[in-house]
């Protein structure tokens, strides 16, 4: 395989999220501080073509995933592997919360799906506004994902967002992940689509007790694997800090270089402080807010 | 409200607002204060400066072996240009955060803070 690199980005939209726009949004910003092409995984193909006419100037490639083999037109298009689909609580701010349904078993693809040799696999929800991410692309690791994270709000977590459960194993973030193609990380990719066809399992032995399947857990259970079931560096560390905000804070403005953000206060449902945050990559989970700020841009 | 507790309620937004940006600021500054070489990752520590700066004048300058953030061996070709390049990354990101943290000093109000201006 030639060794090119690009950026792998997964967008299924469900009733209220438009996540083909997010993606979009992060497609012209990557093409902007990284100079790197972008390639969409979807199911609605129909609808981004639609939505954005000009998709081909904005997407490297864009591949298919489709429910069944039969559906399978070329080389572009993939299965999606058997879903038991889930609702999740988003939130829109603490006080507006929808039950919608969680399209995000498809991550565990990302191996097989990737055209490119060093991938760097990003949530829709994240906005870059510097070149930190660069650097994934010179380091001697093979895979990289978030441990440590800043969150904009102070609030003390606790364990949570550092171990899966309090008895349980180190936390990892799939919400950014750079992969070389090796065969080690072809193992690795195997092993999370496994844990995900076996999800009931691995989240009782794991004492996540989570009600959905979660990729940032499968993960971390596929991390603390390889590592021989202890913690190791399997997976190292992205550069530079991923800064993130919970669904219950409300971005406000995104600029070139900034984002302005309303925090909402610990303890103070429905009250907000603001917070302007200049050249970070940050990773939203307000969905609905954010792509509000993407209308208006 | 009385106008004292409102005084009072308008300087702890300010307060929390102030807080918070100083954090994120001081996360920016950890953040740049990183050097990428060939590979390799080192945190700009002012032990990291005065060793090498250390090496460099006791002519220690080709092929001279660190060991980055992840404990990796790496081999510095020319260490005095590497001095001058972790030095330089660490004026940019120290001067940054010092005019950062000047420019959050000198905002009295909550949307200055945030460099918001209402329309």
């Amino acid at each position: 395989m030639r060794k090119n690199k690009g950026i792998l980005v997964f967008a299924r939209n469900n009733s209220q999220i438009d996540y083909i726009k997010q993606a979009v949004f992060l497609a012209r910003r990557a093409k902007k501080h990284l100079g790197l092409p972008t390639t969409i995984v979807t199911d609605c193909v129909d609808f981004l073509k639609t939505e954005q006419t000009d998709w081909e100037e904005i997407f490297d490639q864009v591949i298919e995933l489709v429910q069944n083999e039969e559906n399978k037109i070329d080389t572009n298009t993939f299965v999606l592997p058997k879903e038991q689909l889930s609702q999740k609580k988003f939130y829109d701010g603490s006080l507006t919360p929808k039950n919608l349904y969680w399209k995000n078993q498809s991550r565990a693809l990302a191996y097989e799906i990737s055209p490119y040799y060093e991938t760097l696999v990003l949530d829709t929800d994240i906005i870059i506004s510097n070149q930190n991410w660069l650097n994934c692309f010179d380091y001697n690791s093979d895979l990289l994902l978030y441990r440590e994270s800043f969150e904009l709000a102070d609030i003390d977590r606790g364990e949570d967002l550092k171990r899966v459960s309090d008895t349980s194993i180190d936390f990892y973030w799939a919400t950014v992940i750079f992969f070389r193609k090796t065969q080690e990380n072809k193992t690795f990719f195997n092993l999370v689509q496994h844990i995900q066809e076996n999800w009931q399992h691995y989240n009782n032995i794991f004492q996540i007790n989570s009600p959905y399947f979660r990729n940032d857990y499968a993960f971390s259970i596929a991390i603390h694997i390889m590592n021989g079931y202890q913690s190791g560096n399997f997976a190292k560390s992205p550069p530079g800090t991923l800064y993130f905000a919970s669904d219950k804070c409300i971005l406000w403005e995104i600029t070139e270089d900034s984002v302005l953000v309303l925090l909402e206060k610990p303890l103070y449902t429905g009250e907000f402080t603001p917070l302007r945050l200049k050249n970070a990559n940050f990773h939203f989970m307000n969905k609905f807010s954010l792509n509000r700020c993407l209308d208006e841009i | 409200m009385d106008e004292r507790l409102k005084k009072a309620l308008d300087l702890s937004n300010y307060m929390v607002t102030f807080n918070n940006q100083k954090r994120v600021i001081k996360e920016k500054y950890r953040e740049s204060s990183i050097f990428y070489y060939n590979g390799s990752q080192f945190t700009l520590t002012k032990d990291l400066i005065t060793f090498v700066s250390f090496l460099v004048d006791k002519d220690n300058v080709n092929n001279v072996i660190l060991t980055d953030d992840n404990e990796i061996p790496t081999e510095i070709e020319k260490l005095d240009e590497f001095l001058i390049d972790i030095l330089d990354a660490y004026f940019n990101a120290v001067n940054a955060y010092y005019a950062e943290y000047q420019k959050l000093l000198k905002n009295r109000s909550t949307s200055k803070l945030a460099e918001y201006e209402e329309e």
